[in-house]
């Protein structure tokens, strides 16, 4: 606007010339008055400037005539505005405005507002609840990752510690950082203006805070004599850290649980700046009405974010099952090995089972190794040979063998033979604890098998063939000796020398061992005892010699103790010579007797 | 919601933080008090139908020991001045921080609270220095943080000056 003629008394009460008003002006009468000619002479020189001057007085006081110059350079104006870079300033300058019709737009018709966004509000809708799906999904993950984890065994011990949920600890060790909350505090009264806080943050009383928070500022600022303006811009305790920023009027300060970015502080700058620009009045003259900063908690919220760790993505839980698989496999694996070393060891304690002179008495393992315990007999077959030829590793267990005898049939036969030491002609066979002897023996083992026999164990009787029945073998042996006896006379004689005395005495014994033997087996034996002569003289008289030398030796045994009934005594003269008489000692010894044994069953 | 910051301004052991804690439950513990000078406690009262949050600054006493930081006084709505009625010396002391105050914070509304009146017995000071506050236009009440006595009341009245 310019300034108005320094000359002028009012511009404004300068009448206009009016040239085309078509009415001749009258002469003035006293055009030769000073003042007057000035007067006119003014009119006429300024005339134009006056008009244009007034022109604008009317244009800048008349609202119609202002609102349509304005209206028509507004649109060019803002645009102006935001090539020259102010938009920031613009925006908090038009907010209120455009909040308030806005309000008033809804106050008068809703349904207006409604239409108009309409096509906006569905997609808006939708990417909202995706967004905070997404969010939640995210932090889900993040837990469930780690629950099965070595971290998440540890979280829960904390949880469990700390008496907090393990779903808050888990996202606490998730994030990298988290504002938890944010507060503006009126600088003068330290009266709380703003606050905003996450979800599910233990808080206090944010008056109490935000008082406590502006009294260690002060008392920072007094001890340490700061100069006025500057406080604290961050406190540290652990992994909570409270980032503050000062204004003229109000303080922003965040709690933040770990590591933010840099980014975080321009943020809060700015945020802080333009509460400042917008609530300049208020925050100057607040006394404690916080109703005017009602708006200001969404603006606080901007602050109020949040990143996760970016990392586990691909462990998780493949690492967990990959982990959990591998355990298995091996276990599994451990498992079945042990099983099939049992399954060997225990195939060959049955073969130990049935081996005869063994008997398991138990099977187990006792210290990491196989334990067979149990008795064997010093017959039975070489342990060492049955585990070598077996499938197990002799190391992996151990045997403990106690002594015994053996009830089985082969090893009681084993130990008969290893005993009696049979002859070659003897056979030895054990059954049911019989032993079975056959084949040719003498009388003499046979005796010893009799007498030794039921005295080795297992062995509960001795049975023997008929060959070599003992009763049998004594009177074939005592008629062996008997019918090989001969007594020899003198010519002519039926006297008998001491020599053939002799004889017949070593002749009763064995003729009473028959008699006893055959008493044993029931039969009866009897002796026929048979006179001899040489060819010499005559017959008759041969026949009585004959007799006379059988009757002398019947009755020369009766003597000695032979029963008579059981002798018989017959001369047969020349007729059965023993000898030929072809030689003086042939006929010599047809000079005899010799004995006959008959033996019947009774 | 309208909040007003108050201070309490005494000597040392002249029942201050014992009012505030028969006021109000708190949640800092007294150790700020001895560390960093100031323990802050909150409560909401009823004055004129509206409700007020009263934020209470309790400012440590001056004593031997430790200076009292004024700077906590910085944008208080008003003060509760607090006396021992047993020990004459505090009473004198109080007109010295009201009239510091003055200077620090300009002529902020406050309440003038003689303390202890349990022990009525063993006070040190007569009706005749109460008549004399009185006349230089104290707000002055008795007060007893044992029996409750006089406690709700100097509290509601500093709220009501405050609020005009």
């Amino acid at each position: 606007m310019g300034t108005a003629p320094k000359h002028s008394r009012d511009p404004l009460e300068f009448r206009p010339k009016q040239p085309d008003s078509g009415v001749p002006e009258p002469e003035a009468p006293d055009r030769e008055d000073p003042e007057q000619v000035y007067q006119e002479l003014r009119e006429l020189i300024l005339a134009p400037e006056q008009q244009a001057l007034k022109d604008l007085h009317h244009r800048v006081d008349d609202p119609t005539a202002r609102t349509e110059d304005v209206g028509s350079v507004v649109a060019e104006a803002i645009q102006l505005r935001r090539k020259q870079g102010g938009d920031e300033a613009l925006s908090a300058a038009l907010t209120p405005t455009i909040e308030i019709a806005l309000r008033e737009s809804v106050r008068k018709d809703p349904a207006t507002l409604a239409d108009a966004l309409f096509p906006v509000m569905g997609p808006a809708i939708r990417r909202s609840i995706l967004e905070t799906l997404r969010s939640f999904l995210e932090s889900f993950n993040q837990v469930l990752d780690q629950s099965l984890s070595v971290k998440g065994l540890k979280w829960r011990v904390e949880a469990l510690r700390t008496g907090r949920s393990f779903t808050e600890v888990a996202l606490l060790h998730s994030l990298v950082f988290r504002v938890e909350q944010v507060f503006l505090i009126h600088k003068k009264t330290g009266l709380p203006l703003g606050h905003a806080v996450a979800p599910a943050v233990a808080m206090q009383d944010p008056s109490l805070v935000s008082g406590m928070l502006s009294a260690i500022q002060d008392f920072v600022r007094d001890s340490f004599h700061t100069p006025q303006g500057q406080g604290i811009n961050r406190m540290n305790v652990g992994d909570l850290d409270v980032w503050i920023e000062q204004g003229p009027f109000a303080i922003l300060a965040c709690v933040i649980r770990g590591i933010a970015p840099r980014e975080l502080r321009d943020r809060m700058a700015e945020i802080l700046e333009n509460i400042h620009r917008e609530y300049a009045a208020q925050l100057d003259a607040f006394d404690g009405d916080t109703a005017a900063f009602a708006r200001i908690n969404s603006e606080l919220s901007c602050c109020l974010e949040m990143r996760y760790r970016e990392e586990t993505q691909s462990r998780g839980f493949g690492f967990v099952y990959a982990t959990a698989g591998i355990l298995l496999l091996l276990v599994g694996g451990w498992l079945a090995w042990r099983s099939v070393q049992y399954r060997r060891w225990e195939r060959l304690v049955n073969r130990f089972r049935e081996q005869p002179g063994y008997v398991v008495t138990s099977f187990g393992r006792e210290n990491g190794r196989f334990a067979v315990r149990g008795l064997r007999d010093p017959l039975a077959a070489d342990p060492t040979g049955i585990v070598q030829t077996s499938d197990v590793n002799p190391h992996d267990g151990v045997f403990h063998w106690g002594g015994y005898y053996a009830l089985d049939d082969g090893i009681v036969q084993q130990r008969a033979t290893s005993l009696l030491s049979p002859p070659g002609g003897a056979k030895l066979v054990v059954k049911d604890g019989v032993l079975q002897i056959s084949g040719s023996a003498t009388a003499a083992w046979v005796k010893e098998v009799q007498t030794k026999g039921q005295l080795i164990p297992g062995i509960r009787a001795v049975q023997f063939s008929p060959e070599l029945d003992p009763a049998r073998l004594g009177i074939n042996q005592a008629k062996t000796e008997i019918e090989i006896t001969v007594i020899h006379f003198p010519l002519g004689s039926a006297a008998l020398s001491d020599a053939e005395r002799a004889k017949l005495r070593k002749l009763a014994e064995s003729i009473q061992a028959l008699l006893q033997e055959a008493n044993g087996l029931h039969e009866s034996a009897s002796l026929q005892v048979i006179g001899h002569a040489d060819t010499m003289g005559a017959e008759a008289s041969n026949l009585d010699l004959s007799q006379r030398r059988a009757d002398r030796v019947a009755s020369e045994l009766v003597q000695l103790g032979v029963p008579e009934k059981e002798l018989h005594a017959l001369g047969v003269g020349i007729t059965q010579p023993l000898r030929l008489e072809d030689s003086v000692a042939n006929r010599e010894f047809n000079r005899s007797a010799n004995f006959h044994v008959m033996t019947a069953t009774r | 919601m309208l909040q007003k910051k108050i201070c309490m301004l005494g000597s040392f052991a002249v029942g201050k933080t014992s009012l505030v804690r028969r006021f109000v439950e708190g949640f800092y513990s007294d150790v700020y008090q001895t560390t960093v000078g100031v323990k802050i406690d909150k409560k909401n009262i009823q004055v004129n139908g509206g409700e007020v949050s009263l934020v209470l600054w309790d400012i440590y006493g001056e004593d031997d020991y430790q200076k009292m930081r004024w700077s906590y006084l910085r944008g208080a709505s008003g003060y509760l001045l607090v006396a021992d009625g047993t020990r004459r010396a505090t009473l004198e002391k109080a007109r010295q921080l009201e009239e510091r105050a003055r200077q620090e914070a300009g002529a902020i509304p406050f309440v003038f609270v003689i303390n202890k009146c349990d022990l009525r017995q063993d006070w040190e000071v007569d009706d005749s220095f109460e008549m004399q506050m009185r006349a230089q236009n104290w707000s002055l009440l008795r007060s007893s943080a044992k029996t409750g006595e006089g406690v709700e009341e100097a509290f509601s009245l500093l709220a009501q000056k405050m609020l005009g």
